[in-house]
C-alpha cells in the first residue's frame, strides 16, 4: 500500500530546474534510497516529499494513518509543520540534536511538541534508547557520545512519535564505513522493521544497497529505478 | 604578514553574511553612544557651582560607577560576539596547528577593527541624541549645552572601546587556545557551588544587623562607612550568589518543564549560569540601588535642599533606564548572534515541526527568567537590608517607591522588546534554508 507519492513534481531555483517532472512512490515498510550527483535534485525531492518545500507544480499525496489522504503541497505552513511533527521523522547528516539537552531529552522533545510533559515524554522515549542500544545514556550530553551514538540518538528522535515515514538526509555522511554500517542497520531495523517507510538521500552505494529500492536522479529527472535483489 | 593575509582571508569570507559583521558593530556603537552620553551628563554636573554642587558631583560619580558594570557587560557581549563568530573557524585553525599567538592576534585584530567602526557610528549617535537628552530638567535646567565633550575625551573613549574589545576577545577565546576540542564539542555543563549561597546568606544577615545597630549617635563617618561597606558587600554577594540561584532555578525548571520552550530555556541557562547572570547582572546593581535610594528619599523629609531629592529620584530613574537599555541591547545582540550561530539547529527544529513561536518562546524565556529573578531578587534584597526604613517609606511616601517599581517593570518590558526585535532574524533564517548545511 502506497503511503507517500509524488506526481510530476517540478521545482525551479531561478532559471535552474531542480526537479523537472519527478514521479515517486513509497509503500508501508519499504525503504527507498535517492541517489544522484550533487545538484541532481535529490535533497529538493526529499524536501518536497516532507512538506519542507512546496513544488512549483505537481502534487505530493500522503495517506494519514487512520484518516484520509492529504495533498501535502496544498496545505498551509502551519498544517505542513503539524504533519511533520505528527507523521514524519528526520535524521540529518550531522545529527543536529540540541546540544544543551541530555540524550533522553533530545529523544523526548518531539513528544513534548505533541503536548506531553517532560516526564511523560521521557517515559515514552526511554524504550527507544534501549532498543537502539543506548541504555544508561539518558543523562549523557551529546559531547560525550561518539558520532555513531549521536546518529542513533537522532534515529530514536525521528521515530519516537511513531512517524509513518522517516526521511534521512545523508545519515552516514560523517561516519566511517564500520559505523556507517552499524547506523544503517539501526535505521532500517527500527523503521521498516516496524512497518514504517524510509526515504534515504545518499551518495553512498553501500548505503543504497541496504534499501529495498534505489531511485537515481540526474538534472531533476528520474534516470532509473532499481529494486534490490 | 601571514597573520594579515589570514585576517584578510577570513574577513573576505564573511561578506556572505553581513549580519555577522553588522551585529558587533551595532553593539559597539550602542556602547560608545551610551558611554559618551553618560560621561557628557557627568561632565555637566562637574561644571556646576553652588551649595549642593559637591553632593551632585558625588552622586554623578556614583551613577557612573553603577553604569560601568552594564556598560562593560554590553561591551563584553559585543566583543565576545565578534570573537564567538570565529570560535569554530579559529578552533579549526588551532586543530590544524596554528599557534596560540596567531589565533589570539587574529581575534584581536578583527574585534578591534569592528570596535573602532562601531565606535565611530556611536559618536554620530551621541551627537544626534544629546540635544534630546539635555532637555531633562536637572538643577534648575542647567544641563542644556553642557553635555558636549571635548574631542580628546571622545578619542579616549574610542581607544577604550577598542581596548575593551581586544581584551574581551583574548579572554573569550582563551578556551579555544587552551582546549580547542572542548569548545567544539561542549562536553560538560559548568557547575556552581552551594557555598556561594551560604556565604551570601551570612553576609546579608551581617549587613542587616549592622543596619539595625546603626543609630544617629554613631556619627556621620561611621554612618557613611557602614552604609558604603554594606552597599558594596551586598552588591558583591549578589554577584557571588546570582549564578548559583539561577542554576538552581533552571535545574528545577528543566526537571518540571511542561513545554518544550520551558525545557529549552532552562537547559540554555544551565549551559552557563555565569553567562546568564553576566547578561543581566548590570540590572542587579541598579535595581538594588534604586530601591535603596527610593527608600532613603521616601523616609527623608526633603529638608536638605529643595531640588536635591527630586533630582536624586530623576537620577535614579535615568540610571535605571540606561542600565535596562544596555541589558536590552546586550540581550538582543547575544540572541541575534546565537540565532545566526545555530542556524542549522533552528532549521532542523523547524523541519521536526517545532513552531516558530516555540523557538521564540524558548530563547526569550532564557533571558527573561534570569532577568525577573535578578530584578526582583535585588530589589527585595535592598528592601530587606533597609527593612525598618522600607516599611516606613511605604507608609510615608509610597509614590517614590511606586515610581521605582514602575521603572523596574518598564525596564523588564524594554528588555523583552529588545528580544522581540530579534524575531525577524529567526524568521529570516527559517525562510532561507538554502544558506544552511542541511
Amino acid at each position: 500500500m502506497t503511503v507517500l507519492s509524488a506526481h510530476n513534481l517540478t521545482k525551479h531555483y531561478g532559471d535552474t530546474a531542480a526537479l523537472a517532472g519527478v514521479d515517486f512512490a513509497i509503500g508501508a515498510g519499504e525503504s527507498v534510497a535517492i541517489m544522484g550527483a550533487s545538484g541532481s535534485g535529490k535533497t529538493t525531492l526529499l524536501h518536497c516529499l516532507a512538506g519542507i518545500l512546496t513544488p512549483d507544480s505537481g502534487e505530493v499525496m500522503f495517506d494519514v494513518p487512520g484518516g484520509d489522504s492529504v495533498i501535502v503541497n496544498l496545505l498551509g505552513e502551519g498544517a505542513r509543520s503539524r504533519l511533520r511533527r505528527e507523521s514524519f521523522g528526520f535524521v540529518f547528516q550531522q545529527g543536529l540534536l540540541v546540544p544543551e539537552l541530555t540524550v533522553i531529552e533530545n529523544v523526548a522533545l518531539p513528544l513534548m511538541l505533541l503536548g506531553q510533559t517532560r516526564q511523560q515524554a521521557i517515559g515514552n522515549a526511554r524504550p527507544w534508547l534501549v532498543a537502539l542500544g543506548l541504555q544508561g545514556f539518558d543523562a549523557r550530553r551529546l559531547g560525550q557520545l561518539s558520532g555513531g551514538q549521536v546518529q542513533r540518538v537522532a534515529i530514536a528522535r525521528a521515530q519516537v512519535t511513531g512517524a509513518s515515514v522517516v526521511f534521512a538526509d545523508e545519515p552516514t555522511g560523517a561516519l566511517d564505513s564500520a559505523t556507517s554500517d552499524e547506523v544503517m542497520t539501526a535505521l532500517i531495523h527500527s523503521s521498516t522493521g516496524r512497518g514504517r517507510s524510509l526515504v534515504v538521500v545518499t551518495h553512498n552505494e553501500d548505503v543504497a544497497a541496504r534499501c529495498s529500492r534505489t531511485v537515481r536522479l540526474r538534472d531533476g529527472v528520474v534516470l532509473a529505478q532499481e529494486v534490490q535483489a | 604578514m601571514k597573520t594579515l593575509r589570514l585576517f584578510r582571508m577570513l574577513s573576505h569570507s564573511q561578506k556572505a553574511d553581513r549580519a555577522t559583521v553588522l551585529l558587533p558593530i551595532v553593539a559597539f556603537a550602542v556602547v560608545t553612544a551610551l558611554l559618551l552620553i553618560v560621561l557628557g551628563g557627568a561632565f555637566a554636573f562637574f561644571t556646576w557651582t553652588g551649595s549642593d554642587a559637591e553632593t551632585y558631583k558625588f552622586l554623578a560619580a556614583v551613577a557612573i560607577a553603577l553604569l560601568v558594570v552594564p556598560l562593560m557587560t554590553l561591551g563584553g557581549s559585543a566583543a565576545r560576539l565578534s570573537a564567538r563568530r570565529r570560535d569554530d573557524r579559529l578552533s579549526t585553525l588551532r586543530l590544524l596547528g596554528a599557534t596560540p599567538a596567531l589565533v589570539a592576534t587574529l581575534t584581536v585584530i578583527e574585534s578591534t577593527v569592528l570596535a573602532v567602526v562601531g565606535a565611530i557610528a556611536g559618536i554620530i549617535a551621541y551627537a544626534a541624541l544629546v540635544p534630546a537628552v539635555q532637555l531633562i530638567p536637572f538643577y534648575g535646567g542647567e544641563l542644556a549645552g553642557k553635555m558636549w565633550l571635548a574631542p580628546w575625551v571622545v578619542v579616549i573613549v574610542v581607544f577604550a572601546v577598542a581596548a575593551l574589545a581586544a581584551l574581551s576577545a583574548v579572554v573569550g577565546l582563551r578556551g579555544v587556545i587552551v582546549t580547542p576540542l572542548g569548545v567544539r564539542t561542549k562536553q560538560s555543563a559548568p557547575r556552581t557551588h552551594w557555598i556561594r549561597l551560604a556565604l551570601g546568606a551570612v553576609v546579608i544577615v551581617a549587613v542587616f544587623v549592622a543596619m539595625k545597630l546603626l543609630t544617629a549617635e554613631a556619627g556621620t563617618f561611621v554612618v557613611v562607612l557602614v552604609l558604603g561597606v554594606g552597599f558594596g558587600v551586598t552588591i558583591a554577594v549578589l554577584n557571588l550568589v546570582g549564578p548559583f540561584v539561577l542554576r538552581r532555578v533552571a535545574k528545577r525548571g528543566a526537571r518540571v518543564a511542561k513545554t518544550p520552550a520551558r525545557l529549552l530555556a532552562a537547559r540554555g541557562i544551565l549551559e552557563s549560569p555565569k553567562a546568564a547572570w553576566r547578561q543581566v547582572s548590570g540590572v542587579a546593581m541598579t535595581s538594588f540601588i534604586a530601591v535603596f535610594a527610593g527608600v532613603a528619599i521616601a523616609v527623608s523629609d526633603g529638608a536638605e535642599g529643595d531640588g536635591l531629592f527630586p533630582d536624586i529620584r530623576t537620577g535614579v530613574v535615568i540610571t535605571l533606564v540606561a542600565s535596562f537599555l544596555m541589558v536590552a541591547c546586550s540581550a538582543g545582540v547575544n540572541q541575534a548572534s546565537a540565532i545566526l550561530d545555530r542556524r542549522d539547529l533552528y532549521l532542523s527544529l523547524d523541519r521536526l515541526g517545532m513552531p516558530t513561536n516555540t523557538m521564540d518562546a524558548a530563547r526569550t524565556r532564557a533571558v527573561m527568567s534570569p532577568l525577573r529573578w535578578v530584578t526582583i531578587g535585588s530589589a527585595l534584597t535592598a528592601a530587606l537590608v533597609m527593612l525598618p526604613l522600607t516599611g516606613m517609606a511605604l507608609l510615608k511616601d509610597p509614590t517614590s517607591l511606586l515610581i521605582i517599581v514602575a521603572c523596574l517593570l518598564a525596564g523588564i518590558a524594554v528588555v523583552w522588546l529588545g528580544l522581540r526585535a530579534t524575531r525577524p532574524v529567526l524568521t529570516r533564517v527559517l525562510s532561507e534554508p538554502e544558506h544552511a548545511a542541511i
